[in-house]
């Protein structure tokens, strides 16, 4: 009988715990080692290179969590949802979170989204680390199950082209649910979308098929820009996005994760 | 017959050295001037941002001292081969159609993408070649990715090329007297009327009025 009630009693307090989440492995949590190696830009101008080396990097092996964001939060309180600056994300910030320091119950493990860029990379050097730069981003994303380049993989491409074509769960699913791919890194395809540090360099306009006179117009250089794989669908929804983004936007299914230096 | 000779050379330095000397000279550029005590920022405002800049006359400034004056800011590079000539050629017909009055309260402000050719000495060349004046023209470079914060406030994209070329959004911005971004023109065609009506209202109750009243 006691022993019962106190069983609930923890279950309770469990429960009550504003963003509780279950511990996870060290190997879960902790950043992966990108070897050295090459990213194919999917535009290029005519004297680009077709590959650009990207020397050796850590990233996180999941998306940041609420829980996570939440430790930011009560440390650097000007990046409260009832404090952070409009210049610096719009007013969807953080919405889902109950009020500035709760985040809701079972929402721990959750991807953190509604977040802007700037909340992105004041977390990532509260951190010690920085946002992938959109080239490592997909140089990771590019990898399969098995191999290095998921293209070759027709499991990995199906799977991928499903999650592009279903729109977004009203409640998302925890981080690491997914299958890792082939250097360990959950998520990058079928939860959410990411920012990255430099996803302000995408050079396209909404209508942008060719090179065309408006692009010509908004963009200085733009009209020596050409595709360089036209088959990589889920890549050129990822350009499209990034390129309609602005730093303080803040969306119910983008969210980050962090890299650093060796 | 040294003496001319002597104070002419001072003068080039009050100039270059602007910082260093609060002699009221006309020529000194907008990035030289004292920041004015207006309390905080707004929370839209782009002068709440930390980073550091330093101008073709070497001065390291936040972006804060340009406060109480409205500014037309573009982002550009000093080696560009197409669209930025014309957008600063643009600028210069936009000044040249300002009535004096309209002109002695604006600034021009121009920030590099470019942050590793365009060192300040570049920038000073830049701004010799195009005779900008030192009146109201900054020229500013910075870290890359302060530059990309800034960017990114502005809602501009830019990539750099194989050849260090920078393809970017072509946006005149104008922001009023407190940093926050008042209106922005996109793509190369000519924006000055528009440009000048946000003006007249803006410098209407601007915290810096004047050219003249400044150098006190």
């Amino acid at each position: 009988m006691i022993l019962r009630r106190c069983i609930a009693c923890a279950i309770t307090v469990i429960l009550s715990l504003p963003c509780a989440h279950a511990e996870k492995s060290d190997a879960f949590k902790s950043a992966i080692e990108i070897p050295a190696g090459v990213y194919r830009p999917l535009f290029r101008g005519e004297n680009d290179p077709r590959e650009i080396r990207i020397p050796r990097f850590f990233i996180d092996a999941h998306p940041v969590t609420n829980a996570d964001f939440l430790e930011f939060v009560r440390a650097n309180p000007k990046w409260r949802r009832s404090t952070v600056k409009r210049l610096f994300a719009d007013d969807g910030y953080l919405r889902h979170w109950m009020d500035d320091l709760t985040c809701g119950d079972g929402r721990g493990d959750q991807p953190v989204t509604f977040v802007s860029w700037f909340a992105a990379k004041a977390f990532a050097s509260w951190k010690g680390k920085r946002l992938p730069t959109t080239a490592e981003w997909e140089r990771v994303a590019a990898a399969g199950f098995e191999s290095a380049d998921g293209s070759k993989e027709p499991r990995f491409v199906a799977e991928v082209g499903r999650w592009y074509s279903t729109p977004a769960p009203r409640t998302l699913p925890e981080v690491g649910q997914s299958k890792a791919n082939f250097f360990g890194v959950y998520d990058l395809h079928g939860l959410i979308w990411e920012w990255t540090s430099d996803f302000n360099s995408a050079i396209v306009t909404g209508d942008a098929r060719s090179d065309t006179g408006l692009e010509r117009q908004l963009f200085c250089g733009a009209g020596s820009l050409g595709a360089n794989d036209r088959t990589n669908f889920p890549a050129f929804m990822r350009y499209g996005f990034r390129s309609s983004l602005k730093a303080g936007y803040t969306i119910h299914n983008l969210g980050f994760r962090c890299a650093n230096d060796p | 017959m040294k003496w001319p000779f002597f104070i002419t050379l001072l003068s080039g330095l009050t100039i270059l050295n602007c910082g260093a000397d609060e002699a009221k000279s006309s020529a000194k550029p907008p990035c030289c001037r004292e920041a004015l005590p207006l309390g905080a920022y707004t929370d839209q405002s782009l002068y709440q941002l930390d980073s550091k800049w330093t101008s073709d006359v070497s001065r390291e400034l936040k972006l804060g001292v340009l406060r109480g004056r409205p500014q037309v800011l573009v982002m550009f590079f000093a080696q560009c081969e197409y669209a930025c000539p014309r957008l600063v050629h643009n600028l210069k017909a936009l000044e040249s159609a300002m009535k004096v009055d309209l002109r002695q309260k604006v600034d021009f402000l121009l920030i590099s993408f470019d942050s590793d050719r365009d060192t300040p000495e570049a920038l000073r060349a830049y701004r010799e070649k195009n005779k900008l004046g030192m009146a109201n023209w900054t020229l500013l470079r910075g870290a890359g990715d302060d530059v990309r914060e800034l960017a990114a406030l502005l809602g501009i994209n830019y990539v750099k090329d194989a050849r260090g070329q920078f393809a970017h959004s072509n946006v005149v911005t104008v922001l009023n007297a407190d940093g926050e971004i008042a209106y922005q023109h996109q793509g190369l065609e000519d924006g000055s009327l528009k440009i000048i009506e946000i003006l007249e209202r803006l410098t209407a109750d601007a915290a810096r009025p004047s050219g003249r009243k400044t150098s006190q």
